[in-house]
């Protein structure tokens, strides 16, 4: 059975990875503690595998631990070193990097990748949506405000600022929000 | 701030409501074509944000790509060819997936092409054409852009309206639109059918000239659609609705006027959307045609996106026509159930919705009549006979007895 240390120091909660590697049938080590201190955890823990959010700081500090293995009987490698583009690609994707101990078949990582992604994906799905729709509301209040200063300064109705602005935005193959940004920067440059 | 009587005021209820899009943000293909213009001016133009749907344009290099891309989900929905869809649907050349046509985008505007050196040894004219296909020592290779695509289907009824068989007379081969000038120049092909710009372009660079429109072929014919799996339907109806609202608004916004189709034609020129130079893209937008052998005309059955929602319904008779077409040039081997597939894949219920909460009309029939270039009438009526009314077709024998 591989063992996992999973480290949790990013607001992406790999730990509640655990839960699913566990029914997955892998031994899994939590660690939350202070990433400077990793070197001496990894060697005391001796896991075969080290599952890291990819955007985490304490990346800096596993190349470290990497670099001072490399005298070990079993060194750790960043797994992605190896040459397995699937694999590579399915780690990129499901947002978490391995460590692995030499010797350990990169094949045999694509059970834990795979729980991982499932984990992950709907949780990125979920965050792009919400962020999509603040977005979009945010984008309408500026072009509202843009479209409300144009109206003003032409002395024009709704309709025909909008069409304005948006045949601004056309000849200048831009969006519509770059052009509505524009009216309102200009707007705050030049005062009331 | 002062309020118009905007009707999509009114519908901004449902936005939060129990109508809310189930995803905020839809990845759409397209084509680098002057006919995705409705698609790229609604993603960018702030068309979508009303209705609650952030629109990801994703540019594609073959419709085939378009289409693998749509039945495995990583496209949401799609400029799609009329034929392309009914295709898939019936399951020509890929596997078969109940489809769906949410709206059509546009009419118009596409144009049979020859090459320079066809017009220099003097095939300069239809006639000529016809002479040279037939009794020409050499068969003609002429370009459509998809098997089942629309394309194909106005290059072989324009060749067999004037005697030509598409089958037997000529070679056709299957080329992506923005690569047929390429091909031409290198004088891999002797003409093609495709979209605009790229006959303009072939004008344009010297390559070529332009023999028909496609509207001369059938004026005012259906054309591209958005289109989607009926899984994406049924599971985001909320949001093929909102999105169908959004296209309309965008297609409504350029054809409203001419200064409208101008800064589209600078918009989607551009490096991201079709990547075409302006002097290619822009006239026949506005529906002034140079054909490269002196003539120029302003064109009554310019490309049109939305002519008060005419170009947007999904007419079920639009539907039936390609497949009366797949089976007289024998892509359809079995007599479909014309009316039963077109009722599943056209979304009339889906398009009413969408049109009435825009105060877009609505025809009163989901069939309309046409006259094509052959004086042949299409009312949608009788499809297997319509399709048995041609002279020259390639329907096999045994269905053709089967039939009758």
């Amino acid at each position: 059975m591989l063992r996992i240390l999973l480290i949790n120091d990013t607001v992406k909660k790999v730990g509640k990875l655990k839960g699913a590697l566990l029914e997955a049938g892998f031994e899994v080590i939590d660690e939350s503690g202070l990433t400077i201190d990793l070197p001496a955890r990894v060697q005391s823990a001796k896991p075969d595998v080290i599952l890291i959010d990819s955007d985490s700081p304490g990346r800096d500090v596993m190349e470290q631990v990497c670099l001072f293995s490399r005298d070990l009987p079993h060194p750790i490698a960043l797994f992605t070193d190896e040459q397995d583009p699937a694999i590579m690609r399915q780690a990129i994707q499901s947002g978490v990097s391995a460590y692995i101990i030499e010797g350990v078949e990169s094949s045999r990582l694509k059970a834990i990748l795979d729980v991982a992604m499932a984990r992950f994906e709907s949780d990125q799905q979920l965050r792009a949506e919400l962020h999509a729709r603040e977005q979009q509301l945010n984008e309408r209040k500026r072009v509202e405000k843009a479209k409300g200063l144009l109206m003003k300064m032409k002395n024009c109705d709704e309709s025909e600022a909008h069409t304005l602005m948006r045949r601004q935005a056309m000849s200048r193959q831009q969006k519509l929000i770059q052009v509505a940004e524009q009216i309102i920067a200009m707007h705050e440059m030049l005062g009331e | 701030m002062k309020q118009t009587d905007n009707p999509r005021d009114d519908v901004l209820a449902w936005v939060n409501g129990s109508d809310a899009p189930e995803k905020h943000i839809l990845n759409l293909g397209f084509m680098p074509l002057t006919d995705s213009a409705s698609l790229i001016v609604a993603a960018t133009q702030g068309f979508s944000q009303p209705y609650g749907l952030t629109l990801n344009l994703q540019r594609q290099q073959s419709w085939s790509a378009l289409r693998d891309r749509l039945l495995n989900g990583e496209l949401d929905a799609a400029q799609g060819l009329y034929g392309l869809v009914y295709g898939i649907q019936l399951g020509l050349g890929s596997a078969q997936t109940p489809m769906a046509v949410l709206m059509g985008l546009n009419q118009n505007g596409q144009s049979i092409n020859l090459s320079q050196p066809m017009l220099e040894t003097g095939v300069d004219s239809s006639q000529a054409l016809v002479e040279r296909a037939l009794l020409g020592n050499t068969k003609l290779c002429l370009a459509q852009t998809f098997p089942t695509g629309t394309h194909a289907m106005w290059l072989y009824y324009w060749l067999a309206a004037n005697g030509i068989h598409p089958l037997r007379d000529v070679d056709t081969r299957v080329v992506p639109p923005s690569l047929m000038v390429e091909h031409l120049r290198a004088r891999r092909i002797d003409g093609f059918c495709a979209g605009e710009p790229w006959g303009a372009h072939a004008i344009e660079d010297g390559m070529g000239y332009t023999l028909a429109t496609s509207q001369s072929v059938w004026p005012n014919h259906p054309e591209k659609v958005l289109c989607a799996t009926q899984r994406f339907v049924e599971e985001c109806p909320n949001a093929a609705r909102a999105l169908i609202m959004s296209i309309l608004d965008a297609s409504r916004f350029i054809d409203e006027s001419d200064d409208n189709r101008r800064s589209t034609a600078q918009l989607i020129s551009g490096a991201d959307y079709v990547n075409a130079p302006l002097a290619s893209l822009q006239p026949r937008m506005l529906g002034d045609y140079v054909d490269g052998r002196g003539n120029e005309w302003r064109d009554e059955h310019r490309l049109r996106f939305h002519g008060d929602g005419e170009v947007n319904m999904p007419y079920l008779s639009d539907g039936l026509w390609f497949m009366t077409q797949f089976r007289r040039w024998g892509l359809l081997r079995e007599e479909p159930d014309y009316l039963a597939v077109a009722k599943q894949v056209q979304q009339l219920d889906l398009y009413q919705q969408a049109a009435s909460a825009l105060g877009i009309d609505l025809p009163a029939s989901p069939l309309r009549s046409s006259t094509l270039m052959d004086g042949q009438v299409w009312d949608g009526s009788d499809p297997a006979a319509y399709a048995r009314s041609f002279d020259l077709h390639a329907m096999t024998d045994a269905a053709v007895q089967q039939a009758n």
